[in-house]
């Protein structure tokens, strides 16, 4: 079990320390553990999991912010990592966001979260609802309050009754003036898209080489279209058709081409009712869901014998049901980077565009990515947004909303370190978009009931999609 | 204006950051202690306290020590503000282990607030008081938690199943000082440096550890596993809240992971519980229960886990049985599940065993001696509790929380069907979309999945994928799992991909995608050529690239190249000429030193292999020649290598024009700068110098044999004829979800799997119910009792109820008792010494005391075990599998062969020929309970009759009425109540012939005095004082009991009720050698009876158990552990002794005594006497 958790600065301060149980960890594992990122790079930030001499370290980076949990013995890694994700949101949710600052701020707040968050390196309680009852959210009034009278208390004096039933998630005697309740579909498009130099000279070259007189399909060698590679790549084929036969190449002209394309998904439920409601939501083509995870209010039965989720909501926004929707064959907007370099420069130019018109406008479209090591400088503008190249040598391209009158593009040119004559590796281009009222898996909300109404509540459904791991290789 | 504009800007953003700090604790965190804290401590204002503990708990955040406020914070513990109170358990929760005294002042408050009506309050005071760790109030605790354990609140009662672990924490550390003592080397280790190093090393020794790790095992659990927490923890598992059933599996699982007949009494009823546990609780119990029905059913037949052993059976059926695992494999089968057997294999014996351990054993054991026999073997499809597993924890697959997911998909990995194994794979491909951290968790589970079944994911390829928003590990990982999971339909996309990597511009990571490349073509060789083309066409492109830019991070990828490129070569060298010709042809534009190194040793190790490549040689050796002046020390050692290679291989026509490229080379590596080079040269040339291309104008008959040999060694070292060794499975396996499977060293704490089958309970079973419900309700009476103080009316019941069963139907109650707890035991009943005879329904062979220990087992306990297979010929190779279980044996008739030992009160020449012998005898006064009985044999050797003879208490006052003591003597002894040791005469003898010996029984009460009480011995009208030495080995009288209330009386008497001593028995030696025994087995047995007989000879005791580790090797006696059980005569105050031995057969041994007594100075006397007669030479 868990032995400790520490809270550390981006600068690698330690902002708290909580001791979980007797066997202490002393504050000389930070030092350890920031020695190791300063030696070993940002890279090590990245690793969850951390033998150190002494101890296992689980971290879990959030807006700077480094959660770094210590534990001695055999336990599942997933649940530290779990447990101090839930850590971070829970803070972040009573703290409106995570800096250093707020921290600080509220450190008081903090550690009688941990406290109860978390007992003898074991979960306690962990479900916000609950959390927020026992121990009370800063916000203005108390702030005032303070300033005005001194000190006032933020631990409730009573327990929530919520420990004791058995939806543990929500408060058992809620009354709401309102009673609505909203469903949001927010889904995420991941895509990975290959896009090639220039058109022109886009060569997929896909051999069947008769081999021993069997067919079969060969690695598809890609050659990007500098002049000089094409002539290295006839004549190794010349040197290798000496003794094969025959030799089949394929030429294919490609812009484009959808390695994957598939959405992220999650039903978000923002429920203010009173008493003790039960929905049901149904989907009219449940089918398409290929992953779904649940919150855990809702009964895996009536799911898995009819699709149909059956829930007693918690209180407030929560994220009902996670999914997936896999294989899509379209995306609604396509980057088009070309790299064409010559004798130490390479021009380049980034072109925007809709695809397939999801009917609805596009907009906090941002094109991002990373020059390579070798570019010495760089000199880009757009015709449409800003574009900012950063100290760690990303350039993000800031479009906005989609213009109907004109394709966005950038363009510019980048000076490449002495020496090289062109470039050899390719960024690639991170898309982030959004697309309001349109849920681009095609999933569609059949209907929302609820079994023992008070009053008839108000019901509201949403759609948003935007771009996740939207990539565009070039 | 501008200027003054920006600071303006500044002050402002600097004022609303000031307004939104305002009202937080910022300037307590930023000043701690810019006021004194002290007086607003002692303040009668809340808000003062408030504050000064705010401040106090900012300094706690920066790393300060503020110990020095304990006495005043802990004042501050009494207050009615929860906000206080909360603050001041932080404080006091984490410094109470530095000021242990003080913190004692708050345990008052604790109580209280133990009583308050407020729920919150009664946890809070239960979770601080629990936390604090001191060891003086661990009791306290201990019946806090009992009373929590019942409240009425939720809340409470699960965090009362939180406090358990921290008080057997505790408990462990208090024992750990006993435990240290006997094994300090041991204790150390769990808590050693955890380093790839140290593991190493840890390997090395892996047979130390095993034993030392064995012992300790034992220890905890002797001293720890069965205690009052157990029975809690058995209560809160049934709690109705799911809430407290998710706590109480986590603290089964720290507190006795092993005690399933705790999980076997309501599987069924937390199976069905698990959905609604909350989440942490479920990947507890999850694992639990997997555990639990390993150890109940063992493994189910059609399962990933023993799919090696259909494969065997089959192979076996078709062909000989005798083809050896290794060759048997069969990647690809028929249908659809292409399993990969061996690492399956390995897998599920990793998994059971732990990989050290199975790794090791790979080394020098032949691997079919752990083959599971058939009785662990269970089927999914008949199986209820294995069924109901699996159902139970497949809607947990699409749970919020990762780690549920993953523990639920462990289950069905190692449970379930293979056709059923499907079932994990998409919930854990999502999990993959999950947070960064958590990915990287998944996927190291993902690849052992994958390794094992890769069948099991080569259609979902897609999604893995790499992202650029990865981190290297990640993809990295991803590599691997993709060019595991490669098949041919896939294989075209998946190089699409690799190729869109190698232009990434992390080159690190485009190296690695090339190595990936290297590996799915030796794996699948129908695309081995197309892969090389490929990697030929980048190791040409690269190269050029080179040649215009150096750079450090270009090398990795091109030497990444050439290194796939050999390596996909050597699975077919002679197909792959042209290749090699290619990389030579650009070795002019390759730098990478390491790059050229192996270009050069591919031309050296295959110049023979075709036309071009011995056409080319000679021009290549000249421009090498060239350049070797500029090579880097690494190429050079592979020009000289290839030197001899290309010598050795020539032929003779070449030879002439090789010849003088290749001296030139040699001469100029003579003098290099190098001294490797330089040696290597030196060596090689005169390996050359008999080589037919040096002296080829030598006469043919020059040869010698000593030039043969110096032939035959280069032929040896550089011919090429070596095989290329195969990739060896030293993958280390842990249990899916695992810390260790992450960091791929076993994490202290790790265990694999229970031994399948090794947990029997006959409760579901065909046990007799009454005899069940008997032991309930016991069992029920003890928890309910923790509340209470454990007096000694409680114990004595208890003891009472189990006399009584062992007296009337001795057998059945025994017997109920072993299966409750059998675990991983081997547990024989044990008779009591006196009750020997009317037990031999169970044993078969009652000729002596000693047995070897296949005989030694009662039949059923041994089946039990087996799981109704006893196959005679597999018990002993079992036995010694079992590593880490006990076996406990019992000694039969040892009651019989018990012989007291005799004192002398008087001897012939004092007494005028009478002599008279006592000895201590075990029985029991029927007159009253606190009376010792002794046996007191007169003899005559005199010649003339004796009479009157007669014995009895010296008194100051000499006028005791014989006749109205011998009329009333219960009266009398119940009336005598002062200090004096009382006695109940004997019947005179009236006349003793010479010769003829006389047994009379005196009755004693001793009232602990150790003094030798003073007799008087009449005789013939002669009086003589006589001194009888009281033995404090027979102011106690048996106590039967069986293991598991003794072990749990033992918790109950820590600390000052424990004492420890240690002394070494020597007897065994002796014996073994005027004995001279030659079965080595017997010799554990042998000490232990000599050990036990030594005991019950000198004490009054109850030999509850034997216990010895069955998986120490044959000379090795640590770990044998005696039982023995007493109640002190005149207060029925149990005593508990426990003797553990360290040693070897042939050394004395060390033994280590503890008494666990309430009545500590009797304790203390009773130790001191056994080590005294333990050490005593053997009569």
């Amino acid at each position: 079990m868990l032995q400790c958790i520490f809270l550390l600065s981006d600068s690698g301060e330690v902002l708290l320390e909580k001791q979980l149980t007797g066997h202490r960890v002393d504050r000389a594992i930070c030092d350890w553990f920031w020695d190791q990122i300063l030696t070993q790079g940002e890279s090590l930030k990245l690793v969850p999991v951390i033998a150190s001499p002494t101890h296992y370290l689980f971290q879990v980076v959030r807006e700077g912010i480094t959660f770094l949990a210590c534990t001695q013995v055999e336990m599942p890694p997933l649940m530290a990592i779990e447990f101090l994700c839930r850590v971070a949101d829970v803070l972040s949710n009573y703290l409106d966001g995570l800096n250093e600052d707020v921290i600080k701020d509220n450190f008081v707040i903090v550690y009688e979260l941990l406290d109860e968050m978390i007992d003898n390196g074991f979960p306690l309680t962990t479900e916000p609802n609950i959390l927020r009852e026992m121990i009370a959210p800063p916000n203005i009034v108390s702030k005032v309050l303070s300033v005005v009278t001194g000190s006032t208390s933020n631990v409730s004096n009573t327990l929530p009754g919520a420990t004791a039933s058995c939806v543990p998630w929500r408060k058992t005697d809620l009354k709401h003036a309102t009673n609505e309740v909203y469903v949001d579909l927010v889904e995420e498009m991941d895509a990975t898209i290959n896009s090639f130099v220039l058109p022109g000279f886009s060569v997929f070259l896909s051999l069947f080489l008769h081999y021993s007189g069997q067919l079969c399909s060969g690695s598809p060698v890609c050659i990007d279209g500098h002049p000089k590679q094409l002539a290295n790549v006839f004549y190794l084929y010349s040197l290798s058709c000496s003794d094969l036969s025959p030799l089949l190449i394929l030429l294919l002209l490609r812009d484009g081409n959808l390695v994957k394309c598939e959405i992220y998904g999650e039903v978000e439920v923002n429920s203010n009712l009173s008493g003790l409601p039960d929905l049901t939501l149904s989907f009219a083509n449940p089918l398409i869901f290929n992953d779904v995870r649940f919150h855990p209010c809702v009964r895996l039965r009536p799911w898995e014998a009819n699709q149909i989720l059956s829930f007693v909501p918690p209180d407030g926004q929560f994220t009902l049901m996670s999914y997936r929707v896999k294989k899509l064959k379209s995306t609604p907007i396509y980057v088009k980077p070309q790299f064409t370099s010559d004798s130490g420069t390479c021009r380049v130019s980034v072109l925007v565009g809709i695809r397939n018109d999801p009917g609805k406008s596009i907009d906090n479209i941002a094109v991002q990515f990373k020059l390579p090591p070798c570019v010495k400088s760089s000199d880009l503008s757009s015709n449409y947004g800003s574009v900012n190249v950063l100290a760690d040598k990303t350039c993000s391209w800031t479009i906005g909303r989609m213009p109907k009158d004109k394709a966005p593009s950038m363009s510019g040119t980048l000076v490449l370190e002495s020496g090289m004559d062109r470039l050899h590796v390719f960024p690639t281009f991170k898309v982030g978009f959004r697309i309001m009222g349109v849920a681009l898996s095609g999933l569609k909300i059949d209907k929302l009931d609820l079994k023992n109404p008070l009053s008839r509540p108000h019901k509201g459904f949403r759609a948003l999609t935007k771009g996740g791991e939207f990539e565009v290789r070039s | 204006m501008l200027t003054q504009f920006g600071a303006t800007a500044e002050s402002l953003s600097k004022a609303s950051t000031m307004m939104f700090r305002i009202g937080t604790d910022a300037h307590l965190y930023d000043d701690p202690d810019d006021v004194s804290i002290a007086p607003l401590l002692d303040s009668k204002f809340e808000s003062e306290k408030c504050e000064a503990l705010k401040r106090l708990l900012a300094l706690i955040a920066q790393g300060f020590d503020i110990s020095n406020y304990f006495p005043q914070v802990v004042k501050n513990v009494a207050t009615q503000s929860l906000e206080v109170k909360k603050l001041v358990y932080l404080y006091l929760l984490h410094y109470a282990e530095k000021r242990p005294n003080e913190a004692l002042l708050s345990i008052n408050y604790f109580q209280k607030d133990l009583g308050d009506p407020n729920p919150l309050v009664r946890a809070w005071a239960l979770r601080t008081m629990a936390g604090i760790r001191l060891h003086a109030i661990a009791s306290l605790v201990l019946v806090a938690v009992g009373k929590c354990a019942r409240d009425p609140s939720v809340y409470v009662r699960k965090c009362a199943a939180i406090a358990l672990p921290k008080l057997h924490d505790l408990r462990l550390e208090e024992h750990t000082a006993a435990i240290e003592e006997i094994f300090v080397e041991d204790m150390t280790m769990p808590h050693e440096l955890i380093t790839t190093e140290y593991m190493k090393s840890m390997i090395a020794y892996r047979l130390d550890y095993n034993l030392a790790f064995d012992n300790l095992h034992i220890f905890w659990r002797i001293y720890l596993s069965s205690s009052e927490s157990q029975h809690i923890v058995g209560m809160l598992l049934k709690d109705n809240s799911p809430g407290v059933v998710g706590a109480a599996a986590s603290a089964f699982a720290s507190i006795c992971p092993n005690n399933f007949s705790l999980i076997g009494r309501n599987y069924k009823r937390l199976c069905e519980i698990l959905p609604d546990v909350e989440e942490w609780g479920q990947i507890v119990l999850i694992g639990i229960l997997l555990r639990y029905a390993i150890a109940k059913h063992g493994l189910v037949r059609e399962s990933l886990m023993l799919s090696f052993e259909d494969l065997e059976i089959q192979s076996q059926e078709k062909d000989d049985p005798e083809s050896s695992h290794l060759t048997v494999r069969k990647p690809f089968d028929g249908a659809s599940l292409d399993i990969c057997t061996e690492i399956a294999d390995i897998v599920a014996r990793s998994y059971l065993e732990g990989p050290d351990k199975y790794l090791a054993r790979l080394g020098h054991v032949n691997q079919d001696s752990l083959g599971f026999d058939g009785s662990c073997i269970t089927s999914a499809t008949s199986n209820d509790d294995v069924k109901i597993l699996l159902q139970c924890t497949s809607p947990l697959l699409w749970s919020y929380n990762s780690a549920v997911v993953l523990a639920a998909a462990g289950v069905h990995w190692i449970m379930a069907p293979k056709e059923d194994i499907r079932k994990i794979v998409k919930p854990l491909i999502f999990l993959l979309r999950s947070s960064g951290s958590s990915k990287y968790v998944v996927l190291c589970n993902i690849q052992v999945f994958a390794k094992a079944m890769p069948s099991l994911f080569s259609p979902y390829y897609e999604d893995f994928f790499i992202s650029s928003s990865d981190s290297y590990r990640t993809k990295t990982l991803k590599l691997e799992i993709l060019s595991t999971i490669a098949t041919k339909t896939s294989i075209s996309s998946i190089f699409l991909e690799f190729q869109d990597h190698v232009r990434d511009p992390d080159r690190r990571f485009a190296a690695d995608t090339v190595a990936a490349i290297g590996l799915c073509a030796q794996k699948l060789p129908d695309v081995s050529n197309t892969c090389l083309e490929a990697l030929l066409y980048l190791a040409l492109s690269e190269s050029s690239n080179n040649a215009v830019a150096l750079m450090g991070e270009e090398e990795i990828l091109l030497v990444q190249v050439v290194k796939s490129i050999m390596a996909i070569i050597k699975q077919d060298p002679h197909s792959h000429e042209r290749v090699i010709v290619h990389l030579v042809r650009s070795l002019d534009s390759m730098s990478a030193p390491a790059a050229r190194a192996m270009v050069i040793w591919m031309l050296g190790e295959y110049c023979n292999i075709g036309v071009l490549t011995s056409k080319m040689i000679p021009t290549i050796f000249k421009y090498l020649a060239h350049r070797f002046h500029s090579e880097s020390v690494e190429t050079k050692l592979q020009i000289v290598n290839a030197c001899v290679k290309v010598l050795l291989r020539a032929k003779v026509e070449d030879i002439s024009e090789l010849r003088l490229a290749i001296s030139y080379v040699l001469e100029l590596a003579k003098y290099d700068l190098n001294y490797d080079v330089r040696d290597r040269a030196r060596v090689l040339k005169n390996f050359l110098s008999h080589c037919k291309g040096f002296n080829y104008l030598e006469e043919a008959d020059y040869r010698t044999e000593f030039n043969d040999l110096t032939y035959v060694f280069a032929e040896y070292i550089f011919g090429g004829t070596k095989k290329v060794p195969s990739e060896s499975f030293s993958y280390r396996f842990y249990l899916p979800g695992s810390l260790s499977q992450i960091v791929l060293h076993a994490a202290p704490g790790y265990e694999p799997l229970p031994e399948p089958c090794s947990f029997a309970d006959d409760e579901t079973g065909h046990s007799p119910t009454n005899v069940h419900n008997d032991h309930e309700s016991n069992e029920i009476d003890d928890s309910d009792d923790i509340s209470g103080s454990l007096d000694e009316e409680n114990t004595s019941d208890y003891s009472s109820e189990s006399v009584s069963g062992e007296g009337g139907d001795s057998y059945i109650a025994s017997d109920s008792g072993e299966d409750e707890e059998a675990g991983t035991l081997i547990h024989l009943s044990d008779d009591a010494p006196d009750s020997g005879d009317h037990d031999r329904v169970s044993v078969k062979n009652t000729s002596s005391g000693l047995m070897d220990a296949g005989e030694l087992m009662s039949k059923r306990a041994l089946e039990s075990w087996l799981n109704e297979n006893s196959d005679s010929g597999q018990n002993s190779s079992n036995l010694s599998q079992v590593q880490r279980s006990l076996a406990r044996i019992s000694i039969k008739d040892i009651g019989q062969l018990v012989k007291p030992k005799s004192y002398t009160l008087l001897d012939p020449t004092n007494g005028n020929g009478l002599s008279v012998i006592y000895r201590f005898s075990s029985e029991v006064s029927k007159v009253s309970k606190e009376l010792a009985c002794i046996h007191v044999s007169f003899s005559n050797h005199s010649e003339e009759p004796m009479c009157n003879i007669f014995l009895a208490e010296e008194k100051p006052n000499p006028s005791p009425d014989s006749s109205e003591k011998s009329g009333s003597p219960s009266e009398s002894v119940l009336v005598s109540h002062d200090k004096e040791a009382t006695l109940i005469p004997m019947e005179e003898i009236d006349r003793l012939n010479p010769g003829q010996p006389a047994d009379r029984v005196l009755q004693v009460r001793f009232e602990h005095h150790l003094l030798p009480l003073k007799l008087v011995l009449s005789c013939d009208g002669r009086k003589q004082q006589v001194k009888l030495r009281p033995d404090i080995g027979y102011f106690i009288k048996p106590l039967p009991m069986d293991i598991e209330s003794f072990l749990k009386k033992e918790s109950q008497l820590p600390g000052m009720f424990e004492n420890i001593r240690r002394c070494t028995f020597s007897e065994h030696l002796n014996q073994q050698n005027d004995k001279d025994e030659p079965p080595q087995k017997d010799i554990f047995l042998m000490i232990c009876e000599k050990l036990a007989l030594k005991m019950l000879s000198n004490a009054n005791l109850h030999l509850v158990s034997v216990d010895m580790p069955v998986a120490a090797n044959l000379d090795d006696l640590s770990g044998i552990s005696l039982r023995l059980s007493g109640e002190i005569l005149n207060n029925s105050v149990p005593c508990l002794v426990t003797l553990t031995l360290k040693g070897t057969c042939a050394e004395p041994l060390e033994v280590s005594v503890k008494i666990n007594c309430e009545e500590t100075v009797f304790g203390l006397n009773l130790l001191n006497r056994i080590v005294n007669f333990l050490a005593e030479p053997p009569r």
